[in-house]
């Protein structure tokens, strides 16, 4: 049986908090830029001139077929040479994880918004409204009632992502944790207890999505 | 009726969705405070017409004046730009087959959000306003309540006040009574008949033979995309004299299991 010792892992417990910090980080960032592209991107994908949305389905379709580790290791190797442009690791991921959580919260909010009954649109129409104001008051907050669950899966899986960054010497809780394993030849501790953050970290916010779901869908 | 001063002119109204041409040529006039309404088979270009009142439908071809508002289609003219449409909308109100409420507001946010919105009235005046025109449709006590928690007839009475909120010159029904349980249409059918008799210009597409012969002044017989038949309401539906018109009359009664009266 193997004897567990995580008192092993004491003297690291300060890189332990900087690497979750730093993964937390990353989360926050990355899903909010990614929610912007992914609204603007749902949105021009649902109601722009044709010109804009075939693009974008290309750039939603790249992100969406390639893993994002070929995208991170793309981006931080081969983009810099490509156009010439020397880019630090930290600035390689936050710009891949954003692109990659933009392209499927696009679809996210696309299927939310297509989601909506035409009938809700005519009658803004009918009482005068116009198309903006129809989106932003009638069909949007209806939209993100219906989109809350993909949302939050979305931003866990987004959570779990940012561990990629690792392979490119960005010391998130996964990075960290390899250095600590290097120094203290405690695999099984550190491993185990990473999982449990990022599990501590996650479970509550699964939690917050049930209620919102509960909440937001309490008057229909 | 006074056809001097109509509010409304449709003129040779013409609809195609891709190949199915569904209205060809349909003209429509009706004066100030007039109730009209349109009867005819599924399918005979009435509920299509109708929203090419309020534009929610673009002719292909045929002149539209409402009120102030004047459009005109046909290869050659400009399609009414966008603010055009929301003007006419102010001012010609609808009510939908399906209610379509806004899931998410109360009943009273419901019928404020034109004035609001739209007019920028302000949000307590907006809120006198809707709270009397919900108790004018014998909602004073939902206000607060929302679409869910409302029956099919209290929704659609919601959908009507949410209409006059705007103040419009004329109203548009589009069977509004077809989704209904059949206990929950009288209370609908009474509010639209109150409207009538203060006067408000109204066009009503509906199956509600009795209810059109009663409270229309005109009733407009519409078959294959054509107004075949438009008269006083009493002659078309008591002595049709168009065949199709007889046909679909006696369909009617058959189906609803009353005999011509």
């Amino acid at each position: 049986m193997y004897a567990w010792d995580f008192a092993a892992l004491k003297p690291y417990w300060g890189l332990i908090w900087q690497g979750l910090g730093v993964t937390v980080l990353y989360t926050v960032i990355t899903v909010v830029a990614g929610l912007a592209i992914g609204l603007l991107t749902g949105i021009l994908r649902t109601m722009g001139p044709r010109w804009v949305s075939i693009p974008l389905r290309g750039y939603i379709e790249v992100f969406r077929c390639t893993p994002l580790l070929v995208q991170l290791v793309w981006v931080y190797y081969a983009l810099p040479v490509l156009i010439g442009v020397d880019m630090s690791a930290t600035t390689a991921c936050f710009l891949t994880l954003s692109l990659y959580a933009g392209s499927f919260y696009a679809e996210v909010f696309r299927g939310g918004i297509e989601a909506i009954d035409r009938g809700q649109w005519e009658a803004g129409q009918a009482i005068g409204m116009r198309e903006g104001r129809i989106f932003r008051r009638i069909v949007l907050p209806q939209a993100i009632q219906v989109m809350v669950p993909s949302f939050i899966n979305q931003t866990i899986i987004q959570l779990k992502n940012t561990s990629l960054v690792s392979t490119v010497a960005v010391g998130d809780l996964l990075y960290q944790g390899s250095v600590i394993t290097a120094a203290s030849y405690r695999p099984l501790e550190v491993y185990t207890t990473i999982a449990v953050l990022y599990f501590v970290v996650l479970f509550p916010l699964t939690l917050i999505a049930d209620q919102m779901e509960q909440r937001l869908g309490a008057h229909r | 009726m006074n056809q001097t001063n109509p509010i409304l002119a449709a003129k040779n109204i013409w609809k195609a969705f891709g190949t199915n041409q569904v209205l060809k040529g349909v003209s429509l006039t009706v004066a100030r405070g007039e109730v009209v309404s349109l009867i005819g088979a599924s399918g005979s270009g009435k509920s299509t017409f109708l929203r090419c009142l309020n534009l929610l439908e673009t002719p292909q071809q045929g002149e539209l004046a409402i009120g102030r508002h004047r459009f005109e289609f046909g290869k050659g003219r400009r399609a009414p730009d966008k603010a055009q449409l929301a003007l006419l909308r102010r001012d010609v109100g609808m009510v939908f087959q399906h209610f379509n409420l806004f899931p998410h507001r109360s009943a009273l946010d419901n019928v404020i959000e034109g004035p609001v919105q739209v007019k920028n009235m302000a949000k307590a005046e907006a809120k006198e306003l809707g709270r009397d025109l919900l108790a004018k449709v014998g909602l004073a006590d939902k206000a607060d309540s929302f679409p869910s928690r409302l029956s099919g007839g209290q929704k659609q009475r919601v959908a009507i006040a949410r209409a006059l909120a705007m103040k419009p010159d004329v109203m548009l029904f589009d069977e509004v009574t077809s989704a209904l349980d059949p206990e929950l249409v009288s209370e609908v059918l009474a509010v639209i008949r109150n409207l009538a008799s203060e006067g408000m210009t109204m066009i009503l597409v509906t199956h509600e033979m009795a209810f059109a012969a009663d409270v229309s002044n005109r009733v407009g017989f519409m078959s294959e995309g054509v107004m075949a038949e438009i008269g006083a309401a009493e002659d078309v539906i008591r002595t049709p004299q168009n065949p199709r018109l007889i046909a679909f009359l006696n369909r009617f009664h058959q189906q609803a299991g009353t005999g011509p009266a």
